[in-house]
């Protein structure tokens, strides 16, 4: 199976913010300093159900 | 239900300098309490003992926290961490056909220490106790068999 290659898509996404992709997580539609934040600018821009994660700092990479 | 592998940005460094991104193994979900909905994404680690989120998504679902079930942990380091636990409704998202998606109540925990990570993890209770998971990391997918 082909993996969901997100790296074109977070390349330039601010570490540590949340990102609210578009529900296709093909584009990020809003970032913001809270998750409250990024889903409201989400809405605003017309997408009803973004998918919200952060891009984690790379200390952060194993769990 | 067959889920494809996630690549995420990463920079190489000294260990894996070749390295450009990093395959996990991540689930999209769809977490529902009182009403509310978010789309959020979850590893699915087995060596997680419970199911965490960010404690962030217990306010967007209208979850109060601190409450009473409160869950003392550890990850790598020994610092004690802080879980506050509540039920919701978990839907894993089939996004090719949604009719195949998996609904399930979970007591799920809520925490800061997932607050810089922005995803959740989905362990042994609650997840992997309900579902046979297997993992197909050299094609790139991993899959999920209903209880």
């Amino acid at each position: 199976m082909t993996p969901l290659d997100l790296t074109t898509v977070l390349k330039d996404a601010p570490i540590g913010e949340w990102i609210a992709l578009s529900n296709g997580r093909e584009r990020i539609v809003a970032t913001a300093k809270t998750l409250e934040a990024a889903i409201a600018a989400a809405k605003e821009l017309g997408e009803k159900n973004p998918v919200v994660l952060k891009v984690p700092p790379v200390s952060a990479l194993v769990l | 239900m067959k889920i494809a592998y996630s690549q995420l940005p990463a920079k190489p460094d000294a260990v894996f300098p070749n390295r450009q991104s990093v395959g996990r193994p991540i689930a999209p979900l769809l977490l529902e309490k009182h009403g509310k909905m978010l789309s959020v994404l979850a590893i699915v680690d087995s060596g997680a003992d419970i199911c965490l989120f960010p404690a962030s998504f217990a306010a967007a679902l209208g979850i109060s926290i601190p409450n009473p079930l409160a869950y003392v942990f550890s990850g790598t380091t020994n610092h004690p961490q802080i879980a506050y636990f509540d039920k919701i409704k978990v839907t894993i998202l089939d996004l090719l056909d949604s009719q195949q998606s998996i609904s399930f109540d979970l007591n799920a925990g809520f925490c800061d220490t997932l607050e810089h990570v922005g995803l959740g993890l989905l362990g042994q209770e609650g997840f992997f106790s309900r579902f046979d998971v297997c993992f197909h990391q050299t094609e790139s997918y991993f899959e999920i068999k209903g209880a």
